[in-house]
């Protein structure tokens, strides 16, 4: 038992363990792994390269951009489902969590296809669309779930005491639902960042997110600065994660479960 | 409850706006392309083409259904080894009495999935090919390493680097409200360890593990990247395929057709194996 977990955690870490010392590697070319010496040759190559640069620009203010709106409309459709009832409900709630499903290539393809039909052919746009849809079953369900455990009577309470419906959502509800909210929003900015499938369709030669530039530079030039903009991404994924913890602490996002003191 | 009123309804136009546009109409717009004709040459289907069912019947050739059985081939096989490989490490961070083991086994698990999968790709790429361990694994197993073999195993470990931190986060809820009394209690009266998980533990949590399971499944199904950059060619998915009836060859009506029936498979998966977990473990 203990041995299997083991090996499965030496096989999740290992590969991230070579990448990081291979983007560190001395030699001026993809030698065999362990690299002998030691260099930063592939992140000064990194962040002087404009190709990478533009890339991580874009994914930067696609990512905000595409969190700021998914929450937000992600937010409103979660209190809308949470506090009211009406017909078709569970249509709307599985429409809501319906991306999931489907494979991300299809959402590029269908994307794609759709804005040529309306005449967008602008990066921007097209890349903003994709990651919105992306990510907004995400923010709609951990809002959900974060909003599934506050209890109506405190809102109502609010409300007796004199409070209208704003008040008691902006004082009361939001507060307590908070790490739903920003649950979702950390997962929206973490899946843009990292998305590749649907990006690649919706690059266009001028505008295109960083890990669509890795790939094709994993077709034309497998250098290892592709390493170095790996560890770029890691960097962001650890701070997100460290940003969770600040923000909500991870022991309330998974929660502790019914049997524990 | 309350019933909807007008205001409330105004908070829903975002996201409903959002998904129409973005998902709906363009999904719905793929479904019509599917049925028009394609003359090789040509960007897409022209504008006034006429419908047929030629690209869905060109499906049923068997070079196309050998896609869609690798895929499922390769999502049944890696769900079901990701949950296996998941559910000992869910189970050790739900039973774990310290706080700062269970933070930090969880933070990891959840760096893990918010890595990109391009990094995770190009991590496995480094580490499994001609650069890393290659030589060595392909001798020890003794195949060669440019077969397919070698290919699909990578293949493999790409899907499941990805896959076992989803599932242990999902499994982690599950036995966390397994009530762990009941397990201790068929120890007390007698039964070894691996017995009583195996009887108690495990069926107690089958609810989570369908639904780890579909989640896996679904993931493998829509694999894109990982069949891309480490299956070299050699192994192909269904994404792949329209993909490559996309952007090579601009046959955007197969490529639509392909993705309808893709959807379709996927949704009947999923709809199949719960009706018959549900009917088979969890009666009420």
């Amino acid at each position: 038992m203990v041995i299997a977990m083991v090996i499965t955690f030496v096989f999740l870490v290992a590969p991230i363990i070579v990448a990081i010392m291979m983007s560190f590697d001395g030699r001026s070319y993809l030698g065999r792994f362990p690299p002998p010496s030691y260099s930063i040759q592939w992140y000064t190559n990194f962040f002087s390269d404009t190709y990478y640069l533009a890339g991580l620009r874009t994914s930067l203010v696609i990512a905000v951009i595409t969190t700021l709106v998914s929450t937000a409309a992600g937010v409103s459709a979660a209190i809308v489902i949470d506090r009211y009832e009406f017909p078709g409900k569970q249509a709307l709630e599985t429409l809501f969590l319906s991306p999931l499903v489907v494979p991300a290539v299809v959402i590029g393809f269908a994307l794609l296809l759709f804005f040529a039909l309306i005449g967008v052919f602008q990066g921007y746009p097209r890349l903003l669309a994709g990651h919105i849809i992306i990510t907004l079953p995400y923010t709609v369900r951990t809002t959900l779930a974060g909003l599934v455990g506050i209890r109506k009577s405190l809102t109502e309470a609010a409300m007796v005491l004199g409070a209208n419906e704003r008040q008691a959502f902006w004082d009361v509800t939001f507060p307590l639902a908070r790490t739903g909210i920003v649950a979702g929003a950390v997962f929206a900015f973490a899946f843009s960042m990292d998305d590749v499938a649907v990006s690649l369709f919706l690059t266009s030669p001028d505008t295109y997110t960083l890990p669509v530039a890795m790939v094709s530079m994993m077709r034309t030039n497998f250098d290892l600065t592709i390493a170095a903009a790996a560890v770029v991404l890691m960097v962001f994924t650890v701070g997100l994660i460290f940003l969770l913890e600040w923000l909500i602490g991870l022991e309330r996002l998974i929660g502790g479960g019914v049997f524990r003191s | 409850m309350t019933k909807l009123n007008r205001n409330a309804a105004l908070l829903l136009v975002p996201g409903l706006g959002i998904f129409l546009a973005f998902l709906v109409l363009p999904l719905a717009n793929v479904v019509e392309e599917s049925f028009r004709y394609f003359e090789p040459g040509r960007v897409g289907a022209a504008k006034d083409a006429p419908y047929t069912l030629l690209n869905y019947t060109e499906l049923f050739d068997k070079a196309y259904l050998y896609y869609f059985l690798t895929t499922v081939r390769f999502g049944v096989m890696s769900s079901l080894i990701a949950l296996v490989l998941a559910f000992p490490i869910a189970y050790y961070i739900a039973r774990q009495p310290s706080q700062l083991i269970r933070k930090c086994a969880i933070g990891f698990l959840i760096g893990m999935m918010f890595l990109s999968t391009l990094v995770r790709v190009y991590a496995l790429q480094l580490s499994f090919g001609p650069t890393g361990i290659a030589k060595h694994l392909a001798g020890f197993l003794d195949v060669s390493m440019n077969g397919r073999f070698y290919t699909e195993m990578i293949v493999v470990f790409g899907l499941l680097h990805y896959l076992v931190p989803i599932s242990a986060i999902t499994l982690l809820g599950t036995i966390q409200n397994v009530n762990p009394r009941l397990s201790e209690a068929a120890q007390a009266l007698g039964a070894p360890r691996w017995v009583s998980h195996l009887t108690v533990t495990i069926p107690l949590s089958v609810p989570g593990l369908l639904s780890a399971f579909l989640i896996c499944f679904t993931l493998c199904l829509s694999a894109f990247v990982v069949p891309m950059i480490l299956g070299k060619g050699k192994v192909l998915f269904v994404s792949n395929l329209i993909y490559a009836r996309f952007s090579e060859i601009a046959n955007y009506p197969s490529g639509s057709a392909v993705s309808v029936m893709m959807l379709i498979l996927s949704l009947l998966i999923v709809y199949g194996v719960t009706s018959f977990v549900t009917a088979r473990w969890i009666k009420n």
